[in-house]
Formats: C-alpha cells, structure tokens, sequence
C-alpha cells in the first residue's frame, strides 16, 4: 500500500508548534473536517479521544498514531504533522511525540484495517525516513518525501 | 539461557491491531527475556509495536512466541494467556 494512497497532498503538515496532545488532536480534526463534508471537526476529534482512551497511541520512538472509526466514509481518510518539538502524549516508551500518522478508519473490514496499519508501520519503522519526515521544512516537502517513499 | 516457545492462534476479531500490539508490548517489556514473534516468514521482537503491526496478524493466524533469559517461561506464560483472553476484548 502507498501512504499516498490515504494521505492527500493538502494532508501533510510540517514543523507544526502544538504543545499538547489534546491541541494537536482538534488541529488534526478541523483539517480532516474540511475533507470530510459529512463529518464535522467535534465529531471526529470524539472519534480520536475515544481511542485514547482506550490506551494512548503513542507506539514509540518519537510516532503517534491517533486513529478513530467513522460511519459513512468508505476510505481510510490520513493526516501527517510533523511537531517542532515533542509533545507529551502518554507513549509506551514515555517519549514525547513529534510524528502523528493521524487515521480515519470506515467501520468494519479488519483485514484491510492490519493490512494499512501493517504499511505504515513499515514505512515508520524506518529511522532514515522518519528522520527526514522530522526535518521536512514544509508542508509539500513532507508530502514529497510521502510520495518519493512510495 | 532459558528458551521457551509455543505457538498460539489470534482469537480475536481485530487480530494484532495498533491497542493489542501496544498491551502485548507492554507485558512483554516486563520480563527479563528476549522475545520475538514468529509469523509465517515475518518475525518481529515482542516490545516493538511497530514491528509487531508489520506482523499483520489477524483473526485465525497462528503466532510462534519464542522467549529467550530468565524471565523465559514466565513471559511465555503470560504472553500466551494474553493472546488467549482475545487482548483483554470482547471479541
């Protein structure tokens, strides 16, 4: 699967300033309202705190990846931000987070569901690139490095 | 060195998503062991979420633990049970 694939060129955010966790979260949810015409931002941001709530999605090494089901969408929706700096997000590994691979997931089809978390942890697990995506200066830069990966 | 290994079916519905990857990783950093996951030509060490997505495990697969130190048994135990608790959900 390519991350461009799920991630639109206008859904890429580098070197964004959010000092916490929750502000990143509505930042996250107002972008993919503006996508998603039948969603509004409340309605999506409770999607991704309902998650939360489960257990943090921060899996480690720098990366979050805050994902919640919606009805009435029949793709998976992505957002990338980059952070300037680490933000607390209540990690396995207790690191401050400063990539977020935000998701919007249709309900149901689990094995779709594994096989997108399956390709973008393969691309996540990669140091080099995650090092770039750290030192994208802009948004199309990081949407570049997205494309170029593919 | 202790070793330790058995091989487990994915019980629950969702299989080895993002949640259950996350509670597996945490139990498995608890123990003074080596853990890797086995699965079909896929492996993975058992405190890395990342690593444990790319498994792409789901509902029906079989997962090989292999546990390696001193904590060897114990985390078999432990990891086993988890996946047979379907990860602590419902279904």
């Amino acid at each position: 699967m390519k991350l461009s694939s799920i991630i639109n060129k206008d859904c890429t955010k580098a070197a964004v300033l959010f000092n916490s966790k929750k502000r990143a979260l509505e930042y996250i949810s107002e972008l993919a309202s503006e996508h998603l015409p039948k969603h509004n931002a409340h309605e999506i941001l409770d999607a991704f705190l309902t998650r939360e709530k489960l257990g943090s999605t921060g899996i480690g090494k720098g990366i979050a990846i805050p994902h919640g089901r919606i009805a009435g969408i029949d793709t998976i929706f992505a957002i990338l931000v980059t952070n300037q700096s680490g933000i607390d997000f209540d990690a396995i590994d207790n690191r401050p987070v400063d990539i977020l691979l935000a998701m919007l997931v249709p309900e149901g089809n689990n094995a779709e569901h594994l096989k997108t978390l399956a390709a973008i942890a393969d691309k996540l697990n990669n140091k080099e690139f995650c090092k770039q995506l750290r030192h994208a200066k802009d948004d199309d830069a990081l949407y570049q490095l997205i494309a170029l990966q593919d | 060195m202790v070793k330790a290994e058995d091989t487990f079916l994915i019980q629950n519905k969702c299989g080895l998503h993002a949640r259950a990857a996350t509670v597996l990783a945490q139990l498995a950093q608890q123990f003074d062991a080596q853990i890797t996951l086995y699965q079909d030509d896929k492996e993975a060490p058992g405190d890395s979420v990342l690593a444990l997505l790319m498994l792409e495990s789901s509902h029906g697969k079989q997962l090989r633990v292999c546990c390696e130190g001193p904590d060897a048994q114990p985390a078999l135990t432990a990891i086993g049970e988890l996946i047979a608790q379907k990860f602590h959900e419902d279904e």
